[in-house]
C-alpha cells in the first residue's frame, strides 16, 4: 500500500503497509520526501548509500530515516529513489537517488527530524506496518 | 482526558495511572474547547509521569498537540532528587525564540519606502531549504562556545545587543565537543538563516500600548516600525536532539526509568548521561542566540540601506530576545523554600518578573519582555514577567496551530493566502508561495486570547500588540 499522510496539528506523519520488511523501509523513505516534494524517481541522478544498524525495529527505521535526512541537507538533496537492502540483526543499507533542492519546487516544509512519538514498526499477518511522526 | 475547572481560567487534570503530579492548562472555554479536539490533554498527563516533576505538568494557553510534551507544556524536576532532563522537553530546535527590533521610523517612513525595504529583507535574509548563510562557517567553533558574543566579536551586531538577550545570548556550561560530526557538518552553512515552515521575519508596527511605562523601558511607542524574527539553531539543533535520543533509550534502561511515550526519553540531570545532553544543548542554543543576532544584523543593513542612512541612525535597538525551547536549571519556590529545579519549557517563554537578579538593570523595574508572535495575518504581542506566575515563571510561545498543515492548504490556495495578506496591506515575500498556506491565519488560534489570557491568569501582563505590514516567509 502507498503511504498515508498522517494529520497532525503541529507536524506530520505517514503510514504505509509493504509486503517485506525492505520493502517498508522504501515505502516510509519515498514517503518522508513526498512531504517535501514528490518527485519521480526516475528523475534521480545522485545517489549517495548509507546504512545503520539498531538493537529494536523502531530505532533501525528512526536511524535509517534520519541518516538520509542527514545526507540530505548536506548534500543538499531531495531524494526519491531508493533501493533498500536489508542485512542481518538489524541492519540495513540504502541508495538513496535524488536531485538538487535547487530544482525542486517544494510541497511541504523541510523536515525537521524523525520522532519516536507514536512510532509503530512491526510485522502483522502477512504484512509490515510502519507509522513515523516527523518535526516540520 | 477529563478536566476539572479549578477556577475562570485554569483546567486540571487529576493524577492517575503513574502520574506523579496533575496536569494543569490555562486557557478560557474557547481554548480549552480546541484542547479537547486533539490529543494534546494526553501529552500533558504523560510529562507529569517524568521523575522527580513537581507541582504540576503545566500547559500555556497556546497549546496544541506536538510529540512527547505538548507544544506550550512547562515541566520543572527538582535536581537534587534524580529529577530527570528530557529533550523531549526542549524539542528538535533547541533555543528556537524570537528577537524584537525597534526602528526610529513610523509607518508612514515604512510606506513611502515599502518595497525598497522588503527588496533588502527579500535579498539579504538566506531562508527556505538548501545552503545559504550569512556568516561563514568559520565562525562555527567560537559561536558554539560563546553565542551571540562570538558573532558580536566577528563584527555582526550591536555592543548594546547582548545586555537585552535572555542569558546575555551565551548560554553557559556549553560543550562543542559534545556535538557529533553530522551537528557540526550541518551547521556550518547555516548561521545566519532562517529556516522555513513556522519560521518568519516580519515588519510591524506598534497597533496598541497597554502599558505605557513598561512600553518605555522596552523602548516601544505607538505608530513605531519594529521587526520581529522567529527561528532556532537549524540543522544543527534537529540533529543535537537526534543524537541524544539515540543516547537516552537504552540509558534510560539502565536507570530503571520508563515513560509512556518514547519521545518523552529522560535520564536524571546529574547523570553522565544528563550532564552530557546540557553541555551539548547549550552549544546547541548559542548557535540560536548567535543566529538570530547574525540575521538581526543583515536586517540593520537592510533598512539602512533602503533610508540610505548609517546603521547608526536607524534606531534599531534590541528589545528582547527570548527563547522558548530550553531546559534550564533554575532556583525558584517550592512549596516556600528556594530549590534548584530543571525547567522544561517546550513552546513556553520565559517570564521573570521585576526584580528578578536575571534581568539587566534598565528592565529591573518592569519585568522581562515576552515575546508571543501570532500569525502572519493579525497581529503579535508584547507582555512582561509578572511576579507570583504559578507556572515557574513561563509564559505562552505565540497563538497555538489549530489545524494541520494538510487541512489548511486545502482551504486556500498559497496565491489565495497571498492575495488576501496584499490586500490588507501586508507585503509578503514567500520562498515559496505554496507553502504560505500552511501557515495561513486560519491555522491559528486567536492570538488577542491566547495574550488576554496570559494577563488574566497573572501568566504575563500585556504591553503591546504590533500589527504585520511586511512578512520574509522560509
Amino acid at each position: 500500500m502507498p503511504h498515508r499522510v498522517l494529520a497532525h496539528t503541529a507536524d506530520t506523519g505517514i503510514e504505509a503497509t509493504a509486503d517485506t520488511l525492505a520493502e517498508l523501509v522504501r515505502e516510509l523513505a519515498g514517503g518522508m520526501f513526498a512531504l517535501i516534494s514528490p518527485l519521480d524517481p526516475a528523475l534521480a541522478r545522485s545517489w549517495v548509500t548509507v546504512g545503520v544498524e539498531a538493537d529494536t525495529l523502531p530505532d533501525l527505521v528512526v536511524d535509517i530515516l534520519s541518516e538520509l535526512l542527514y545526507q540530505s541537507e548536506v548534500g543538499d538533496l531531495v531524494f526519491c529513489d531508493f533501493q533498500v537492502e536489508m542485512g542481518s540483526n538489524l541492519a540495513v543499507i540504502v541508495a538513496a537517488g535524488g536531485i538538487p533542492v535547487s530544482e525542486v519546487d517544494a510541497a511541504g516544509p523541510p523536515i525537521k527530524a524523525v520522532t519516536y512519538h507514536d512510532l509503530v514498526v512491526e510485522k502483522r499477518d502477512n504484512d509490515w506496518y510502519g507509522r513515523v511522526y516527523f518535526d516540520v | 482526558m477529563e478536566f476539572r475547572r479549578v477556577d475562570e481560567l485554569t483546567w486540571e487534570i487529576p493524577p492517575q495511572g503513574g502520574m506523579r503530579v496533575p496536569g494543569r492548562i490555562f486557557a478560557d472555554e474557547t481554548l480549552i474547547d480546541l484542547v479537547r479536539l486533539e490529543r494534546a490533554a494526553d501529552q500533558v498527563a504523560n510529562v507529569a509521569h517524568l521523575p522527580g516533576i513537581v507541582v504540576a505538568s503545566f500547559a500555556m494557553p497556546d497549546i496544541h498537540w506536538g510529540y512527547g510534551f505538548p507544544i506550550g507544556g512547562v515541566a520543572a524536576t527538582m535536581v537534587s532528587e534524580d529529577g530527570v532532563v528530557s529533550p523531549g522537553g526542549v524539542g528538535f530546535d533547541i533555543c528556537c525564540g524570537v528577537r524584537l527590533i525597534s526602528s526610529a521610523f513610523a509607518e508612514s517612513d515604512f510606506e513611502r519606502r515599502r518595497d525598497r525595504i522588503m527588496g533588502e529583507l527579500d535579498h539579504r535574509i538566506p531562508r527556505g531549504m538548501g545552503k545559504g548563510s550569512i556568516a561563514p562557517g568559520r565562525l562555527l567553533p567560537a559561536v558554539l562556545e560563546r553565542g551571540a558574543a562570538a558573532a558580536l566579536e566577528a563584527g555582526y551586531g550591536w555592543a548594546d545587543d547582548l545586555g537585552r538577550c535572555e542569558e546575555s545570548g551565551t548560554s553557559t556550561g556549553a560543550d562543542p565537543a559534545a556535538l557529533s560530526e553530522h551537528a557540526v557538518a550541518r551547521g556550518g552553512d547555516q548561521l545566519g538563516s532562517l529556516g522555513a515552515g513556522n519560521h518568519f521575519l516580519e515588519v510591524q508596527v506598534v497597533d496598541e500600548v497597554v502599558d505605557t511605562t513598561a512600553a518605555a523601558a522596552f523602548g516601544l511607542a505607538r505608530g513605531m516600525v519594529v521587526i520581529m524574527l522567529h527561528c532556532g539553531s537549524r540543522g544543527l539543533g534537529h540533529q543535537t536532539c537526534t543524537d541524544q535520543l539515540r543516547v537516552m533509550g537504552p540509558a534510560m534502561i539502565r536507570h530503571g526509568i520508563s515513560v509512556p511515550d518514547r519521545q518523552l526519553a529522560c535520564v536524571p540531570v546529574s547523570s553522565a548521561e544528563g550532564m552530557g545532553y546540557l553541555a551539548a544543548m547549550a552549544a546547541s542554543a548559542n548557535f540560536a542566540w548567535a543566529n538570530r543576532h547574525i540575521l538581526a544584523h543583515e536586517v540593520r543593513r537592510s533598512f539602512a540601506t533602503a533610508f540610505d542612512v548609517p546603521e547608526t541612525e536607524t534606531g534599531m535597538h534590541l528589545v528582547y530576545d527570548v527563547a522558548h525551547n530550553l531546559a534550564k536549571i533554575e532556583t525558584q519556590e517550592v512549596d516556600g523554600r528556594p530549590v534548584e529545579l530543571c525547567v522544561h519549557r517546550k513552546g513556553a517563554t520565559r517570564a521573570f518578573g521585576p526584580g528578578h537578579p536575571d534581568l539587566p538593570p534598565d528592565l529591573a523595574a518592569v519585568g522581562q519582555p515576552v515575546l508571543i508572535p501570532g500569525t502572519m495575518g493579525t497581529a503579535s504581542w508584547v507582555l512582561r514577567g509578572v511576579n507570583g506566575n504559578p507556572a515557574f515563571a513561563s509564559a505562552a510561545h505565540g497563538a497555538g496551530r489549530v489545524m494541520s498543515r494538510k487541512r489548511a492548504k486545502r482551504v486556500e490556495s498559497g496565491r489565495t493566502v497571498r492575495e488576501h495578506l496584499e490586500q490588507g496591506g501586508i507585503s509578503v515575500r514567500p520562498g515559496s508561495v505554496g507553502l504560505l498556506s500552511e501557515e495561513a491565519p486560519y491555522a491559528y488560534k486567536d492570538v488577542d486570547r491566547v495574550a488576554d489570557v496570559c494577563d488574566r491568569a497573572g501568566l504575563a501582563s500585556k504591553v503591546a500588540r504590533l500589527r504585520p505590514v511586511g512578512v520574509v516567509k522560509g
